[in-house]
């Protein structure tokens, strides 16, 4: 490497094109700081600090949606600035306010440290919007461990309570696993694309574009095919797809509610944005791609919705049915190979997941006890009529991720659908079909134990009843964003107008 | 970046790269059934970071045989990424040792349908 080459390395190291993830991360660091400086009686303040610097963030991103730097890449190519990009980038600020929201209510439950939570989840976050923009192998490995090992600590944050320690020990081995097969893929790839004696060989392998051009100048190299399957794994792991979902009921079960729903949604985000990314780099390996994941997504779909039957857990119920949303996704992500706007029809999916998803998990932590794995559905028997607001939230909220029209998540899955029918993929198609027929029963069932009064077999003599955590009171900011979740669901399902015309075309 | 003298070398001792991938491959696949089939918290951790070995292994043959030196570098990330995840991994098994007294997988069962 000459010296004028280090030269244009430093000179492309602009960093005004990360100011949002900069940002955050100083947020992040300034909250440990105002914890010591505070007194005691007003840390009750931080939290309201890190959810308005988060709004000042996302805010600015807003303010400064298109900069001049679209379209190129900084940081010697690690990353690529588009404007999926910064629509990725406002969804998970987004995703970190409501957490640290619902953070608020979730922690006033339990006797824990407070502010680590804010700390780590904005930290979480930064690395999701990196991730999301990443054009090279190495940042796509650094900050997807970022993220990962974020999320240990998150998943066992209620460090009093083994149920949350044992879905944090779960999740830390199933994710350090995926991360070891999704490191040995990069690895191979890495390895045959810089290969000097090798046809369209790359002197830039760890880049995306590099190994393109490496995979499409050697169709059929076995080390390569053996690198795309292991990443694409490795992949799977982090969106939950079947055979690697083995760990979403457990976990979700045993994290706090918060962290449950940050998973839920962001983390598979981020899981989809590196999909998409890697499946136009490994595009001229198509066969391989869509075979691997159509297996996947055929299975997932299935597996989703028929264990989510019979679950009474509700937080369980939400983690199975969740697979099955990645199954619809991975339906969008084989789609892209062929129709342009399969991608905009995803992005826009998981925005009504987003709604739907917080609008649910708001509603699950204010009717959780102190016992958060435990949240039944008998827990929410005479639901509709004590708290007939939080009842209306869970009702749109479901009906959406159901996909009942005029629902948001309805629109979600008819362009998803509708992508991949452009696709030509009948068979997939027809299953996911089936699974929607069949979510409807547990997304309903949820419904029924909340509206309706059911019949129980009367207790035997002396049996005390089943206690029935008391529900906390809805403070108002939380009202108002629930409020606005079910809203947007009811909204953007009757009419999406430039906003997803907008996604449509990226 | 010029080639490297491997010519030279390879009188000496010839160990080809696929020997380094056969090792990695062997190293990664015991990482691999061991996560899957061992009982104890901590050899399956143990297991979990011969798999980050194997893929340093590799990861340093294909550098120096292709002749590129970021391949090294990666190397750095991954003892950094593999010092944090130990760090946090220690932690939770620490903890939940203390609330129940083992670390066998098969007794750490309660989150189950």
């Amino acid at each position: 490497m000459t010296i004028e080459q280090l030269q244009a390395a430093a000179a492309s190291n602009t960093w005004s094109t990360i100011a949002p993830e900069i940002g955050l991360g100083v947020l992040a660091l300034l909250l440990l700081v105002l914890e010591i400086v505070f007194p005691k009686k007003k840390h009750a303040l931080i939290p309201t600090i890190a959810i308005i610097g988060q709004l000042g963030i996302l805010l600015g991103l807003l303010i400064n949606f298109s900069p001049a730097y679209l379209g190129s890449t900084s940081f010697n190519s690690l990353l690529q600035h588009s404007e999926t990009g910064q629509y990725l980038r406002a969804f998970f600020l987004v995703c970190s306010i409501l957490v640290s929201l619902l953070g608020v209510v979730a922690l006033a439950k339990q006797r824990m440290p407070r502010i680590e939570f804010f700390h780590i989840v904005m930290v979480v976050t930064g690395a999701m919007m990196l991730l999301a923009q990443s054009a090279n192998f190495l940042l796509l490995f650094v900050a997807l461990e970022t993220v990962t090992v974020g999320f240990y600590i998150l998943v066992s944050y209620t460090r009093t309570n083994p149920l949350s320690l044992e879905a944090g020990l779960k999740y830390l081995v199933t994710g350090a696993l995926s991360s070891a097969l999704l490191l040995f893929g990069i690895v191979l790839l890495y390895g045959v694309a810089g290969n000097p004696a090798a046809l369209g060989s790359t002197d830039n392998p760890m880049g995306y574009f590099g190994v393109r051009q490496f995979l499409a100048a050697n169709p059929g190299d076995f080390l390569a095919s053996v690198g795309i399957v292991l990443t694409l794994a490795g992949v799977a792991f982090k969106i939950g797809a079947v055979p690697f979902q083995i760990w979403i009921p457990d976990v979700y079960q045993g994290a706090p509610t918060p962290v449950t729903a940050f998973l839920a949604v962001a983390s598979k985000t981020a899981g989809f944005a590196v999909l998409l990314g890697l499946v136009y780099v490994f595009q001229p390996y198509e066969t391989l791609v869509v075979t691997t994941l159509s297996i996947m997504a055929g299975a997932t779909i299935l597996f989703g919705n028929l264990a989510a039957l019979t679950q009474h857990n509700v937080k369980r119920l939400l983690g199975l049915s969740g697979v099955s949303h990645a199954g619809y996704l991975l339906l969008g992500v084989i789609a892209t190979l062929s129709v342009p706007d399969a991608a905009g029809a995803v992005w826009f999916y998981l925005f009504a997941y987003l709604l739907a998803s917080f609008a649910v998990f708001g509603v699950m932590t204010h009717v959780a006890g102190p016992n958060d794995a435990e949240q039944d559905l008998d827990h929410y028997a005479d639901f509709a009529k004590k708290r007939p607001y939080l009842a209306g939230v869970l009702a749109i909220g479901l009906g959406s991720l159901a996909g009942i029209p005029p629902l948001a998540g309805f629109m979600g899955k008819l362009l998803v659908f509708m992508a991949a029918f452009k696709a030509g993929l009948y068979p997939l198609l027809a299953i996911a079909v089936v699974g929607v027929v069949i979510s409807i029963y547990y997304y309903f069932g949820w419904m029924k134990a909340a509206y309706f009064s059911t019949w129980r077999p009367p207790l035997p003599e002396g049996e005390p009843e089943p206690a029935v955590p008391a529900s906390t009171p809805v403070s108002f900011p939380m009202g108002l964003a629930l409020g606005a979740l079910a809203a947007a669901s009811v909204v953007f399902g009757l009419y999406q107008g430039p906003f997803a015309a907008w996604l449509l075309s990226r | 970046m010029s080639a490297l003298p491997l010519a030279a070398l390879e009188g000496a001792f010839a160990v080809s790269l696929n020997a380094y991938l056969y090792l990695a491959a062997v190293l990664f696949a015991i990482g691999f059934f061991g996560v899957l089939l061992r009982k104890n918290t901590l050899v399956i951790y143990m297991c979990l970071e011969l798999m980050l070995v194997a893929c340093t292994v590799a990861l340093v043959a294909f550098s120096r045989y292709n002749g590129v030196l970021d391949g090294n570098v990666f190397v750095f990330f991954i003892l950094t990424v593999a010092a944090a995840e130990v760090a946090v991994g220690l932690a939770i098994i620490v903890a939940l040792f203390r609330r129940r007294q083992t670390v066998q997988v098969e007794e750490l069962n309660v989150l189950k349908n």
